[in-house]
Formats: C-alpha cells, sequence, structure tokens
C-alpha cells in the first residue's frame, strides 16, 4: 500500500496530550488563571492551616483590636469587632470555591443534558426545552434569586439552589445550539446506522465533542457565580454571619469607609483575584481549544 | 531570451507547529514567461499551494522563507517594503481561489462587493473615480467574463447565483485591473464536471486575450492538458520534473509521474477495466419511485425512478449535484421514505443489529467522529451484533486485517491518520455488521488520486471476497468507467440513460451523457479524441446555466 505520506504527518503523529500542553504551556493567560486559582484553591484547602487566626472565623470579640490597620500580624488589618480580615477572607474564599461547585456541579450536567436532548432529538422535547430557557432567560436573575432566597431561609444552601434554578438554562441552551449542529454529522448517522442507541450517541459521540465548548463556559461561568454569590451575600441574603464570606465582609466594612478601607478593599480584592484567575483561565482554554465564543 | 516574467529560485520554505520546525517547499526554482501557462501539479501536501501563497505574499504567520528568491518582471519581491508588494496584488498579479461562495460576504450584492474592490485598488493608486464610472468599468469585466446581464449580476446576492456563475465573478474579480499574472488555485474543483469544463475554457480564453501568463494550480492531470504548455511537478516540497505539457503527459521520465498518471482512471484506451455483469437475480427492485420534499408544490428530487440492483454487481448512480441520485441512495438504505413508488429486496431479512445496507460516506474527515479511537468506532457495530469479549477482539482484528490496516492503528484517533486510512477505518465499521449491500457516496471524492486508487483496490478485492453489492454515487465518470459494472444516468430527478458501463461510454444515446463524459479532463489526446461529440444546442438544453 504505498500511499502518498503527506506533508503534515509530523503533526499526526503527536499524541493529543502533547499537543494540548504545548498550546497550554504556550498560553500566558491560561498558565497564569490556572496558577491564580491553584493557589486559590490551595488557600482555600488549608485555611485553618494557613491562616494566622483560624479561630477568628467564629464569633470572637476582641474590642481592643477592633479596626487595626493592615500590619505584620494583621495582613489585611481587622474588623470592627477586632477578627483578622485576612484569616476570614480565606475562609471566605472556601464559601465561594463552595458557592461554584454546588451551583455549576448541578446547573451543569442538568443543563448539557436538557440542551443535549433538544439539540438531538428535536420536535417537542425541543419545543419545550427551549421554550422553558426562553422564559427563564427572560426573567432578571438577580430578582428572582432575591425572590427564592427571600421565600427560603438565607444560608448558603439556598443560595446555591437560588443561583442554580438559573444557571442551568445557559449551558442548556449553549450545549442545544452545539450539539444541534453535531447531530446533522455524518459520523452520527453512521453511529445509528451501525446500530447505536440514543443515550450512546447523546453521552459517547455528542458529548465528547461539545467538551471544549462547554469547559470554556464552565470556567467563565465559575467567575459570575462568584460574583453573584457575593451580590447576595453582600444585599443579605447570602450566607450567615459570623461566617465569613466575601460579600457580607464587603457589606459589613461598608459603613466604615472611607477610613478604615481594608475592611472593604482587602475582601474585595479576594473577588477580584479568584474571578480574574477564573476569567483567565476560560479565555485560555477558548484560545486552546480554539471556540468561538 | 528574454526575462520571464515570473522567476522562482531556490525557495525553501519551512512551517513550524508545536515546537516543530519542518521544510515544506524544498529549493523550488521555476519561471513563468509572459503569456506562458503553467501548471503546478502535485497532491495534498506537495506544497503546491505554499508556492502559490509564497508569491502572493500569504503565507501564514508561522511559516518562513528561509531562502531563495522570487522576482517578478526582473523585481525581487521578497526585497520589496510591504507597500510596494501589497500593490503588486491585483495588478501585477491576482490570484482565482478555488471556492467560489467562501469568497464572498453573503450579505454583500456581488455589485458592491466589486465595487468595494475597485475603489480600494484605485485608491492605493491614487486614482479617483465616481461611482458611475466605476460600475461601467465593473460591468464591462462582467462582460468578459461572459456574464452578459450585467445589471442582474450586479444586483444579485452570492447565494442567488449558481456555482459557475459565482466562479467567474470571482474571475472577472481578478481581471478587474488587467493582471500580468493569473495564479489559479483549483479553479472549478468544487464544481461539477461540466461547469468545471466551462470554467477552464473561460480562464484559457481570456489568457490569451488579455495576454496574461498563467499559473495553474491543481491536483488534476486531466485539467493541465487542457490549460498548461508547461507542467510543474511537486512532491513533498520538491520539484520531481518540469517539461512542456504534452512531453510530460506522454513519456514522463520520473517514476512519481508515472504513478500518478497511472492512478488516474483512464476514460477511453486499453488501460480501461471492464467489470463482468452480473448474472444472479436482482436483489433490490425500485419501481416509480418519487420523492417530493416539503408539503405543497415542494421540491421533486427524484421522479419515476426504475431500478434494478442484481446481487454481486457494482451499479454506478452518476450524475451532478441536485441531481436526486443520493436521495435515492436513502431511499434504498430506509433513511428517507418515498413520497410514492415500491422498494422490493430480495434477500433475507437480517438478524437483530444488522443491515441489509451500509454506507460508505465521501468525506471520512466528518464521517468519523473526531473524539473516538478507530477501536470504540468498530466497537460500536460489533457490540450491536452481540458480540463481545474475545470474539469481538478477533473480529475487530479481521475486520482491520480487510482494510490492510495494521492492528496497532486501533488506538489512533482519526487525527492521526491519513486521508486514505480514514477512508479505510469508515469501510471497516461499514463492513463490521456483514452488510449485503455497500452504498458508496463518492468514496474517494476527498481523497488524492493516488490515494483514490488503492481505495477502489481494496474496495474491488473486498466485493470479491465477501461477495457484496456496490451501489456507487459519483459525478466521476472516469472512475466509474472503470469500477462499475452498469451505470445509471440521472439528471434532475430522472435516470435519462442507464445500461452496461461499456455500452454507455462506446454508445452514449442521451445527449446529457454525452456532455457529461465530454467534460472529463482526460490525460491523453487520444482519449479527447474519443469522447462523443455534443453540439451546442444539447449543451445549453441540458447543463446547468453558469452565465446568464
Amino acid at each position: 500500500m504505498a500511499e502518498i505520506k503527506m506533508l503534515d504527518a509530523s503533526d499526526r503523529g503527536l499524541s493529543g496530550g502533547y499537543m494540548m500542553w504545548y498550546r497550554f504551556s504556550r498560553n500566558p493567560s491560561a498558565v497564569i488563571g490556572t496558577l491564580i486559582l491553584l493557589s486559590v484553591v490551595i488557600l482555600a484547602v488549608f485555611a485553618p492551616f494557613l491562616t494566622p487566626f483560624p479561630k477568628h472565623v467564629g464569633a470572637v470579640v476582641d474590642f481592643r483590636a477592633r479596626h487595626l490597620p493592615p500590619d505584620w500580624t494583621h495582613w489585611f488589618g481587622t474588623d470592627k469587632v477586632g477578627r483578622d480580615i485576612f484569616s476570614r477572607t480565606v475562609f471566605g474564599l472556601r464559601i465561594s470555591l463552595l458557592l461554584v461547585i454546588g451551583v455549576l456541579g448541578i446547573s451543569v450536567p442538568v443543563g448539557a443534558i436538557l440542551g443535549l436532548i433538544a439539540g438531538y432529538f428535536g420536535g417537542w422535547s425541543e419545543k419545550l426545552i427551549s421554550g422553558l430557557t426562553n422564559v427563564m432567560l427572560a426573567m432578571p436573575p438577580l430578582v428572582m434569586a432575591l425572590a427564592v432566597s427571600n421565600l427560603l431561609e438565607p444560608n448558603l444552601m439556598n443560595a446555591m439552589i437560588a443561583i442554580t434554578l438559573l444557571w442551568w438554562t445557559w449551558h442548556a441552551r449553549l450545549i442545544y445550539a452545539v450539539s444541534k449542529s453535531i447531530a446533522s454529522e455524518d459520523y452520527i448517522e453512521a453511529a445509528r446506522l451501525a446500530g447505536a442507541g440514543p443515550i450512546h450517541i447523546l453521552f459517547r459521540e455528542i458529548l465528547p465533542n461539545c467538551i471544549p465548548v462547554l469547559s470554556v463556559k464552565t470556567t467563565l461561568d465559575a467567575a459570575f457565580v462568584i460574583l453573584f454569590g457575593a451580590t447576595l451575600s453582600f444585599l443579605g441574603f447570602g450566607v450567615k454571619p459570623p461566617i465569613p464570606d466575601l460579600g457580607s465582609m464587603v457589606a459589613d466594612g461598608r459603613q466604615f469607609m472611607p477610613d478604615y478601607w481594608w475592611e472593604v478593599l482587602c475582601p474585595g480584592a479576594a473577588v477580584l483575584y479568584t474571578t480574574l484567575g477564573f476569567n483567565l483561565l476560560g479565555d485560555g482554554l477558548r484560545d486552546m481549544f480554539d471556540v468561538e465564543s | 531570451m528574454t526575462e520571464p516574467l515570473l522567476k522562482v529560485e531556490g525557495l525553501n520554505v519551512s512551517f513550524t507547529t508545536y515546537g516543530r520546525t519542518r521544510k515544506v517547499l524544498n529549493d523550488v526554482s521555476f519561471t513563468v514567461g509572459a503569456g506562458e501557462r503553467v501548471a503546478l501539479i502535485g497532491e495534498t501536501g506537495s506544497g503546491k499551494s505554499v508556492t502559490a501563497k509564497a508569491i502572493i505574499g500569504t503565507l501564514p504567520k508561522n511559516a518562513v522563507v528561509s531562502s531563495g528568491s522570487i522576482a517578478f518582471a526582473g523585481r525581487e519581491v521578497l526585497a520589496m517594503p510591504r507597500g510596494e508588494r501589497e500593490a503588486l496584488k491585483g495588478t501585477a498579479f491576482s490570484l482565482i481561489m478555488q471556492d467560489p461562495l467562501a469568497s464572498f460576504n453573503p450579505v454583500f450584492k456581488i455589485g458592491t462587493h466589486l465595487d468595494d474592490v475597485m475603489r480600494f485598488a484605485d485608491k492605493r493608486e491614487g486614482k479617483s473615480f465616481s461611482k458611475a464610472e466605476r460600475r461601467n468599468r465593473i460591468a464591462a469585466v462582467l462582460r468578459r467574463v461572459q456574464l452578459a446581464d450585467t445589471e442582474r449580476v450586479m444586483n444579485a446576492y452570492p447565494s442567488e447565483l449558481s456555482g459557475g456563475m459565482r466562479q467567474r465573478v470571482l474571475i472577472g474579480l481578478a481581471l478587474l485591473h488587467q493582471p500580468k499574472l493569473l495564479i489559479a488555485d483549483e479553479p472549478g474543483t468544487a464544481l461539477d464536471v461540466t461547469t468545471q469544463d466551462e470554467i477552464l475554457n473561460l480562464i484559457n480564453q481570456l489568457v490569451v486575450e488579455e495576454k496574461m501568463s498563467l499559473l495553474m494550480i491543481t491536483h488534476n492531470l486531466g485539467v493541465v492538458r487542457k490549460v498548461a504548455d508547461r507542467v510543474v511537478v511537486m512532491h513533498h516540497g520538491d520539484i520531481v520534473e518540469t517539461g512542456p505539457c504534452a512531453e510530460i503527459l506522454k513519456h514522463p521520465s520520473q517514476a512519481y509521474t508515472k504513478a500518478l498518471l497511472d492512478a488516474v482512471p483512464p476514460l477511453y484506451g486499453p488501460r480501461v477495466l471492464d467489470l463482468p455483469a452480473s448474472d444472479k437475480p436482482p436483489i433490490v427492485t425500485i419501481d416509480g419511485l418519487n420523492k417530493i420534499y416539503g408539503r405543497r408544490n415542494g421540491y421533486h428530487a427524484v421522479r419515476d425512478v426504475n431500478l434494478v440492483l442484481k446481487e454481486g454487481e457494482v451499479f454506478g448512480l452518476a450524475g451532478e449535484s441536485g441531481s436526486g441520485k443520493t436521495s435515492v441512495a436513502r431511499i434504498i438504505m430506509g433513511l428517507s421514505s418515498a413520497t410514492s413508488g415500491t422498494i422490493s429486496i430480495d434477500a433475507p431479512a437480517p438478524a437483530k443489529g444488522r443491515r441489509l445496507t451500509q454506507i460508505v460516506y465521501q468525506n471520512p474527515g466528518t464521517s468519523l467522529n473526531p473524539k473516538r479511537t478507530v477501536r470504540q468506532t468498530l466497537t460500536l457495530p460489533l457490540k450491536a451484533i452481540g458480540l463481545d469479549g474475545a470474539a469481538r477482539l478477533a473480529r475487530m482484528n479481521e475486520l482491520m486485517d480487510l482494510v490492510r490496516l495494521p492492528q496497532s492503528y486501533l488506538s489512533k484517533y482519526p487525527h492521526e491518520l491519513s486521508g486514505g486510512q480514514k477512508q479505510r477505518v469508515a469501510i471497516a465499521r461499514a463492513l463490521a455488521a456483514e452488510p449485503k449491500i455497500l452504498i458508496l457516496d463518492e468514496p474517494t471524492a476527498a481523497l488524492d488520486v493516488s490515494v483514490q486508487k488503492t481505495v477502489i483496490e481494496l474496495l474491488l478485492q473486498l466485493r470479491e471476497e465477501l461477495g457484496l453489492t456496490y451501489l456507487m454515487i459519483s459525478h466521476d465518470l472516469s472512475l466509474m468507467r472503470n469500477f462499475c459494472s452498469r451505470i445509471a444516468i440521472m439528471l434532475r430527478g430522472e435516470i435519462v440513460e442507464d445500461g452496461a458501463t461499456t455500452q454507455v461510454f462506446a454508445n452514449p444515446t442521451h445527449p446529457y451523457t454525452r456532455a457529461l463524459i465530454a467534460a472529463i479532463p482526460v490525460v491523453t489526446d487520444e482519449e479527447e479524441r474519443l469522447k462523443p461529440s455534443v453540439s451546442e444546442e444539447e449543451r445549453t438544453r441540458f447543463l446547468v446555466k453558469t452565465t446568464d
């Protein structure tokens, strides 16, 4: 079989993993984003060992140390009852990450599955699911979330539920569009002719081709979820005190602006740092996968 | 001897991808004289398009011209400052691109598009004309490419023109500023044969009338014979041989050129392969088949088609795009239902998970899931027929042997395979559940001619080994001449002629068949002479209008 060897043979010899790594390592925003998120995750996971005052997470009151500016003992200063803001901020990251995992852990699979079903089967399932997402997307998200967490008791769980109820629609819509175009590919018909059932086609043939788009969207969404969660607890509908949450910490420090600026700025910077990490990684992934927004 | 118009000397170009640099052009040297027509010919990855891009100056960012010179009318192009080099585009040389649809922005009218191009080119030269003047000049150019109703063409959106007309407009676009050298990158390849034939005639005519030189980039040796005085054969970035067209095609000196010529399926002559007709009973009988898409006043894609597929034969369904050949095949496969008519199948009903028919698609790039390995792709049909464990593994290895691929390829992803290898995997998948009939939907249209040859040989061997029946859908009549035992020609949903392949080609009765055969680019003068003749009146009656 003397087949004419094509010139891109050298490309073909490369494994998919190597090409991915090559693109990743040459993509500054992906690398920086990953480093930022790695630092956030390490801080959050090992928070009790890495923070100077892990007890300050609870209801500690030390009025002699209230409103201390940043120094070597209190890197981010102290708040109105004398708690170390750095310790509380690091523990606040835990809450933010939990929120991301909780919200995206539910809304991404749910949205993706509904999107796949609507995109592949079409017909009434398409009408139903895309109609539902359109209705959900028409509602102002913040008002919706406020309403939900108002009905229920304000705590982390309910904030998560409120955000999740909104969030799956974006993923459903995205995966619907992508899977609809993939469903018309020859290889899907070929799989059907080879005897594949709908479950196989949805999850083994279509879904792997959605992974690039889905991972970019999920990463960028993580940043939004953190901001959204912080907004909810800033408004008092999120985590209950004394549990530290970045949003409620900013809300607490607000009344002491501008004199005790660190009480707002430091937790705010933590929100910025984390969302920046997710956004950079998301952008980097988009370049790596070459996904159109 | 006078200075040639274009002189490429010792050109070396390398590409860097994933941190690895590889040379794609190796010391490429050739010339194009004034008024000369030169063809760069080669298969995928030969470097022919890279050469053209280096001349025009549109190499991608990861490409580097490491050494060599490109001189246009004695001036070194590579040393020019950017602006000066830009100014050469359109005036010194122009490019005709391959895909006539992708070259237009679908939201602009043709006239607007042409006007923009002209306005910017004028601006670059520091001239300015009124809109009316430009419109007149555009109309003149459109008339040059035989689009007589210029008003209508200018007011049309790209989607409103046929592929042939769009290709004509593209040629017109290239002519706007009277270039001295016309570079054509596979013109008409995306079009039907009959349209391609007319486009080549037009290019030939224009080159003479405008006193241009032509650099034709193509993979089709038949096209070369039609439009080139001199041929440059490229392979793996090297120039294999250069010489006068007739010389190269008749007496190639290099083994590669010989192999390339050998791989072209002949239309007439002693090299033609005749497949014996099958004397077995029919396996599929189609009677009065009609297919109408849409409800009321729908598109009548298939009209009263009667067709008999005998067991063990290779039946060819030929036709151009939109002729309804794919619709017929899909109905036979049960993928779509007929509006009226009957299909009777004379074969025992297949067992669970098996199908009577399977299909090999045109483009293996889109018929294999990019995220699944060969093993995963082949597992699917084997699982469906209830094979598992050792039996599945044994059958998988058997299939890989059948399509002559090493078993180590099972763990590869499609992007790690060449086009021909991918098509072999697709064939293996189709054969996995032992169908009786294989539908071949232009199985080699996306492959190079030498790869096509090996795939066709494989298909013929498989048919003998496994006793398969093939239904081949294609527009490539020269390929079908050598591959099919019987053939039917479709035009606008109807079968206009059918019979044994030898008969249809020796004595085509329907004018459309004659026009179709006459339009095939062939490699030798002898074949050209043997083609049936078609009158102008017949041509206009049956062919898609490419003028207006």
